[in-house]
């Protein structure tokens, strides 16, 4: 016993020390950096990787259909608007449900096509990410949190779908949709100016 | 788990649900008849509460209101910053015309961890205060009713936005009503729920991977314990990840993990610890860099020592045209005149002697300053003039140094250097004439100096002495410049009548230094100081006009005149160091023109309660003797322009006075690198604090106001 007791404690200070370094790298998604690898299956059983949707530009959206800001989005019909600009530009658009089995917002994938057609909403896939690895890997925190990722593959932004943290429909009016300036700046070839914002919403439902 | 509790606990969830249902229809009916008796209002998850501290409330005066969430069990209500999702309550106000209710106020927040996110929020009961104002001319006995539109994000594992509309009618009297008892209680928990100010410097550190946060343990009360930060402003950190807080000497410290924007947002937050019984929470405004320790020179702190020499040189050069330097400049121009046109030697000695006194001088104030600080005693440039003794003194000197001048009484040229053109008053005259140059500058704080001095007396004691002797160079620099090189003799006048009609006429300028001294005694120890220095000054006239008459005598009567003399300066002398008895005279308001903006005094509380409030806040940091701050006050900080844009901003104006001590204020000087006033510090809502420079102008003000307007 005593024999192994070192190699045993050196090895778990090692994977320990791995999986710190691991937590680290997946824990800070970085605008400017390459978008953390993701695979994820979507509602048809169709896998969908980061790495194979290289050259195409890629917006994420995390969602949760029972959250009061989502719902905020969606009744107002900002949410669909955004996403048919978006896909007829180009963008894939994948919405992510990282709500683990028995929280609020899980939901079996002919339910979420349902969802997708009742709300006539236009994604380009519905990822179920019950485990929630694509979530943490992205370090998504509200429904709805955005991230926007060019053809190169690198995040150019992340954040809020506007700015007006609210759950009032009214306020989708007047607001400044962020992502659809990430949108404009990035074809135009430029930086986008406020890459991180607050996201605001719901927590994601681990 | 015990059946009985279970069962209470359905119950608890049951039996509410069901007394909602029939409270909101009854109200939802009373709505209709009368809505101003929705209060209490009870939603799904939330009890809304609006409640006044006293029983009447009297015009012109103010009062607290509470508004009370009870919140269900296993759910929360959220903090300013949410954390990582979620919302902070809002309110709406319906008020009679005139009436004016402050902002929701936060107690500090729990941590609420969600899996592995983390909110800033409150379980159970969320009370947030208002502070509402009546005007004046509210007729006494008319009720006040109002309506508050409250809205507040209530979650568990899931969020419901809910909201209430709330009615209170306030009684309303001459004089306040007294404290309603029955929510005493609660009024006094909330109120020491609410973050206070800390006392001392916390320091943030911001390198790429970590955020190192310090606070000092003496800024804190004894014994406490447990600490957690809360940040103001999402982004700085991560807001889940762990806090390491750890003793380190005389610091608590805690590396923070560092948020999406940790770089640019601000550093301002809530450290909560547990002292006694329960928490407190203290408001932190970390200074940006870490305070450089003694022995090192900082790489990146403020200014940086080449400037801050620079501005000690430019500094000590705009001394000489103080009034209260200009008058002794000037005459030991003209003493070189008298014989400049003689030899270039002697000019040279003159010029050298009188820089040696005046650096003399320098370094002596730098030694004790220094000395001072190693004791640990608070001081800065102007601290002596916090002394009445030391004012009175001055006030002495620039008196019998006007009477001099205008020729009423003669001094020994030795002993002033002033005036006499004798060869008697070579070098050493010159060396004491620098010195009196230098002694005579202590009232005056030129532009630059203040940044350059603040910055100097945090490095080690030599860098420190490095800029006293620079500022004290720039102060002899004119001068020696005039002696050395040939050329500006050429450019001085002839001798002739005319340099004893400008030597009487430069005896005013320091009386008038003399009447200003006199009026800060008058702002720190009130008339009656006033009476006492005025007598001295009559009784040192009087000495000095007795030896002026034995003067040519001989014997005793030459003996009695310099006892009078003597014994008038000493009676002067007790006159004026007995001021000190008199100090701690109440704070005296002094005349502003009427429409100048409001200021009120400075204290950390209403700081902190203003920023909490995401008010703006300007901070000025101003005394009496500093002649600096009061032409700021005048020029920059008095006009009705400025004072609309105030309200306009709904700024709060803070004038902290320092003319006399006031450890609260050298504390805030310091947490912003200055060891004396004037100091302008704007604090604008979700930006860090700026410091606004030395010399003001209106546009300044206007244009760190109104950023995007300025930036325009």
């Amino acid at each position: 016993m005593k024999r192994y007791a070192r190699p045993t404690a050196l090895s778990g200070a090692l994977l320990l020390a791995a999986a710190l370094a691991a937590g680290t790298l997946a824990a800070a998604p970085q605008v400017g950096q390459p978008a953390p690898p993701f695979s994820g299956v979507d509602t048809t059983g169709k896998t969908w990787s980061l790495a194979e949707l290289k050259g195409q530009p890629v917006i994420l959206e995390w969602t949760n259909h029972d959250c009061p800001y989502v719902r905020k989005h969606y009744d107002a019909g900002n949410m669909q608007a955004l996403q048919k600009e978006a896909t007829g530009q180009g963008y894939v658009w994948l919405s992510v449900i990282s709500s683990a089995p028995g929280k609020q917002g899980h939901v079996p994938p002919a339910k979420a096509d349902e969802l997708t057609a009742s709300r006539a909403a236009a994604p380009s896939a519905v990822l179920i990410d019950e485990a929630g690895t694509i979530g943490r890997a992205y370090d998504a925190r509200t429904t709805p949190h955005m991230y926007v990722i060019d053809a190169e593959g690198r995040l150019r932004y992340m954040g809020a779908i506007d700015d007006r943290p609210t759950t009032d429909p009214a306020d989708v009016a007047g607001a400044i949709n962020y992502v659809r300036a990430a949108m404009t700046e990035l074809s135009a070839g430029a930086e986008v100016p406020q890459a991180v914002t607050r996201p605001y919403g719901c927590s994601v439902k681990y | 788990m015990n059946p009985r509790l279970r069962m209470a606990g359905a119950w608890s969830f049951a039996l509410p649900r069901l007394a909602l249902w029939a409270a909101l229809m009854t109200l939802a009916c009373v709505a209709w008849s009368a809505p101003a008796l929705a209060n209490p209002v009870a939603t799904e998850n939330v009890t809304a509460r609006l409640l006044v501290e006293r029983k009447a409330v009297a015009p012109g005066g103010s009062v607290d209101l509470a508004l009370v969430l009870d919140i269900r069990r296993g759910w929360h209500t959220y903090w300013e910053n949410p954390g990582d999702s979620g919302e902070p309550p809002r309110i709406d106000w319906t008020l009679p015309e005139g009436v004016h209710a402050g902002p929701l106020r936060f107690p500090h927040p729990e941590l609420i961890r969600v899996g592995p996110l983390a909110n800033y929020g409150y379980t159970g009961q969320a009370v947030h205060l208002i502070r509402l104002e009546l005007p004046a001319d509210w007729p006494a006995g008319e009720p006040v009713a109002l309506t508050a539109d409250a809205s507040w994000l209530v979650c568990e594992d899931i969020c419901i936005p809910e909201g209430a509309r709330l009615a209170l009618t306030l009684p309303t009297a001459e004089h306040a009503g007294p404290a309603d008892l029955a929510v005493a209680d609660l009024f006094e928990t909330a109120r020491e729920g609410l973050p206070r100010p800390l006392r001392g410097a916390a320091r943030l550190e911001r390198v790429p991977d970590s955020l190192g946060l310090s606070v000092p343990v003496t800024a804190l009360p004894p014994g406490a314990g447990s600490p957690w930060f809360f940040a103001a402003e999402w982004g700085l950190i991560d807001h889940a990840a762990a806090q390491d807080w750890r003793l380190d000497g005389a610091d608590w410290v805690a590396t923070l993990t560092p948020g999406p924007m940790a770089a640019t947002a601000s550093a301002a937050g809530v450290l909560a610890v547990r002292a006694g019984d329960g928490r407190s929470a203290y408001y932190l405004d970390p200074v940006p860099a870490p305070l450089p320790a003694t022995g090192a020179v900082p790489a990146e702190s403020g200014l940086g020592l080449p400037l801050a020499l620079l501005f000690a040189l430019i500094g000590g050069l705009t001394l000489n045209l103080m009034p209260c330097v200009f008058p002794v400049l000037a005459m030991k121009v003209l003493h070189l005149t008298g014989h400049g046109r003689a030899e270039r030697r002697e000019r040279l000695m003159q010029g050298l002697a009188y820089t040696g006194g005046v650096l003399a001088f320098f370094a002596l104030v730098a030694g004790l300053l220094l000395a001072l600080r190693a004791g640990g005693g608070a001081v800065g440039w102007g601290y002596q003039l916090q002394y009445p003794p030391f004012v009175a003194l001055m006030a002495y000197l620039f008196f019998i140094l006007g009477l001099s001048l205008a020729g009423a009484v003669t001094l020994g040229a030795r002993l002033m250097g002033l005036g006499a053109a004798g060869p008697s008053s070579g070098a050493p005259g010159a060396f004491v004439t620098g010195g009196l140059a230098a002694l005579v500058a202590a009232p005056c704080t030129a532009p630059f100096m203040g940044a350059a001095l603040g910055y100097g007396l945090t490095l080690p004691w030599y860098w420190a002495l490095a800029v006293m002797l620079t500022l004290g160079f720039g102060l002899a620099l004119p001068f020696l410049l005039l002696a050395l090189v040939p050329a500006a003799a050429r450019f001085l006048p002839r001798p002739g009548s005319w340099m004893e009609t400008l030597k009487q006429f430069l005896a005013f300028p320091l009386f008038a230094t003399a009447v200003w001294l006199v009026w800060v005694l008058a702002v720190q120890v009130g008339p009656d100081g006033v009476a006492a220095v005025l007598a001295g000054a009559v009784l040192l006239a009087l000495g000095l006009w007795a030896r002026e008459r034995t003067l040519g005598a001989s014997g005793w009567r030459r003996m009695l005149g310099t006892g009078a003399a003597v014994a008038a300066l000493v009676a002067g002398l007790v006159l004026g160091i007995r001021l000190d008895e008199m100090q701690e005279a109440p704070a005296v308001a002094r005349a502003q023109p009427a429409d100048a903006p409001v200021a009120e005094p400075f204290s950390g509380e209403r700081l902190a309660d203003a920023r909490a409030a995401r008010r703006p806040v300007l901070v000025n940091m101003t005394a009496a003797w500093c002649i600096t701050c009061l032409v700021n006050e005048r020029v920059a900080l008095s006009s009705p322009r400025i004072a609309g844009e105030f309200s306009a901003h709904e700024l709060l104006y803070l004038k902290g006075d320092w003319t006399n001590r006031d450890p609260e204020i050298t504390a805030y000087l310091e947490r912003y690198g200055r060891t004396g006033v004037p100091l302008y510090v704007l604090y604008l809502p979700g930006r860090d604090p700026q410091v606004l420079p030395q010399i003001l102008t209106e546009g300044i003000v206007l244009a760190a106001l109104d950023p995007v307007a300025g930036a325009d």
